[in-house]
């Protein structure tokens, strides 16, 4: 299912995130589920689909298409996440075909983090294309041709979306880039992660008359040092100081508690402003049906 | 110019350790403005190899080593000595090692050519004897004209055309945070020049073919082939 029909509907649409396994899924040793298999059954029943992250922070693992196969086997709804950074136009076009003959109905089309981030730093960096052209690569086989205008023997039939970040610095360049990205063909956005609703709104005010569903994306913050590290290594994130305090201010045992109500307390004040949720967990899969049904 | 670095001089000494008549070839070019084989530094290392007990038959730096002509002249005076060496060390981009080796070769000798400094890319001097830094990749159809004349294929860590990535941070690329972003740069500088709605034209992807290796430039008829 496409998750613009969705928003079609007018549904507030929730999806959480999964980072495939540094490993291969052919066989189940033990009868045991693979980390991200287990995450998804997490959350099975409290979202509408799910995020299958592509070697997120350059770090090599299994391949988001693979993963978001088999979690669509599993009955969940993958929402296919490619980046530019380790593939040229034509494994990307190739790899779009193949999500869609493999039953994949929602990719979404970032840059991806720079290869220096991950644990192959010495690798080449592709980005023949950025994430503007992706999607507007994406469309045209949506409509039945390839980027060279070559007919295909079936066109796909995929939901594009694209992410885009609030806290950015000038906001107006990050939205200039956001139009040329619907423009271009994205159909729904998913935010950087966002601690400040002041922020959020900052963003809905100028976006909003863009009239595409923006879903409020939030990395959970599992710790005061947690939030520290991202402050000084994740780039584009600002987590303030009261959330530090707040999750130092609780023993180790009841930081999920104390997440479950700061991640309630944002979601509450921000998902007026917005069209959807993006969950991005980091292994703490098993809170958010809490928070789902706290806030929707 | 042509930005490189000295190799470690271990590495130097094992590239050269069959070898026991040796002639230093740096450039008076870029080599030089690095000050990695200019003059003064082919004459430092050929004192290097003597202390290793190397017999360094002559040491000289052509005014520009990747011209053939130029290479050719300066070594033309040394050729008897030339005969007898058995490596030669170039203090020169890569270009300037393989333009030697052309020119020892076009003399009917076959001598082995080493290299003895890193090639690191295109590079802008800012401040002479301190700073370069790397500007343009010669992609074959330069879009300076749109980006305010700011080269996001080479300053922006992701060659990105349609805008910055997310990651930005304090104007700081998310790759390396002394550097500035280069699209908020961009957006600054179309900004004071009242250009801002260039930025929002799609930019299609690069057509890398007219980077495909290695190219040649036909000066006479000034087009690449
Ligand atoms: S666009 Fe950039 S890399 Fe290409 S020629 Fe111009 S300055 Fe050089
Ligand atoms: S932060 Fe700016 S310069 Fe660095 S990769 Fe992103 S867009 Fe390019």
């Amino acid at each position: 299912m496409k998750l613009t029909e969705l928003f079609d509907k007018g549904e507030f649409v929730i999806t959480s995130e999964v980072g495939p396994v540094k490993g291969c899924l052919r066989s189940n040793e033990g009868g045991k589920l693979p980390q991200c298999a287990q995450e998804a059954e997490m959350v099975r029943g409290h979202i509408h689909a799910i995020n299958v992250t592509d070697n997120q922070s350059a770090v090599m693992r299994l391949g988001s298409l693979a993963a978001s196969v088999r979690l669509k086997e599993r009955g969940f709804e993958p929402i296919y996440q490619m980046t530019c950074r380790d593939r040229n136009r034509i494994a990307l076009q190739s790899d779009l075909l193949g999500a869609c003959s493999l039953g994949i109905d929602n990719v979404l089309c970032l840059t991806g983090d720079y290869t220096s981030l991950g644990d192959h730093k010495s690798a080449k960096s592709v980005f023949d294309i950025d994430s503007v052209q992706l999607l507007k690569i994406a469309k045209g086989l949506n409509e039945g041709r390839d980027m060279m205008g070559n007919a295909l023997t079936q066109s796909t039939n995929l939901a594009l979306g694209a992410v885009v970040n609030p806290n950015f610095e000038p906001l107006d360049l990050q939205l200039l880039k956001m139009e040329k990205k619907i423009e271009a063909g994205a159909e729904f956005f998913q935010t950087q992660a966002v601690y400040d609703p002041a922020v959020f709104e900052r963003m809905t005010k100028k976006t909003d008359k863009f009239g595409v569903p923006i879903q409020y994306g939030i990395v959970i913050v599992k710790s005061p040092q947690m939030g520290k590290f991202m402050n000084e290594n994740v780039s584009g994130v600002n987590v303030p100081d009261w959330i530090i305090k707040e999750m130092g201010s609780v023993s180790k045992e009841d930081r999920k508690k104390k997440a479950v109500e700061i991640t309630i307390r944002l979601i509450r004040e921000i998902k007026p402003m917005a069209q959807g949720i993006h969950f991005m967990p980091l292994g703490w899969s098993d809170i958010v049906p809490d928070i789902v049904k706290a806030t929707v | 110019m042509i930005g490189t670095t000295p190799k470690p001089f271990e590495e130097i000494s094992r590239a050269l350790e069959n070898y026991e008549k040796v002639a230093v070839i740096g450039c008076d070019g870029c080599a030089k403005v690095c000050m990695t084989g200019g003059s003064d530094q082919v004459v430092e290392m050929a004192e290097k190899l003597k202390e290793k007990g190397k017999t360094v038959l002559f040491a000289l730096s052509p005014e520009r080593t990747c011209y053939v002509g130029k290479t050719k002249t300066a070594l033309d005076p040394h050729l008897d000595k030339l005969k007898s060496a058995d490596a030669v060390l170039v203090l020169g981009c890569g270009g300037a090692v393989q333009i030697t080796r052309k020119v020892i070769e076009d003399y009917d000798l076959t001598i082995p050519v080493k290299v003895g400094l890193d090639s690191v890319g295109h590079m802008d001097t800012l401040i002479m004897g301190e700073l370069a830094i790397e500007q343009c990749q010669e992609c074959g159809e330069c879009i300076l004209n749109e980006t305010g004349g700011i080269c996001p294929v080479t300053k922006c860590a992701k060659s990105l055309l349609n805008g910055p990535c997310g990651g930005a941070q304090d104007g700081k690329c998310e790759v390396d945070s002394e550097r500035y972003c280069a699209w908020i740069l961009i957006y600054n500088r179309m900004a004071a020049l009242g250009e801002l709605d260039k930025l929002r034209r799609f930019m299609a992807p690069k057509d890398y073919s007219k980077m495909a290796k290695p190219r040649r430039l036909n000066i006479k008829e000034r087009r690449v082939e």
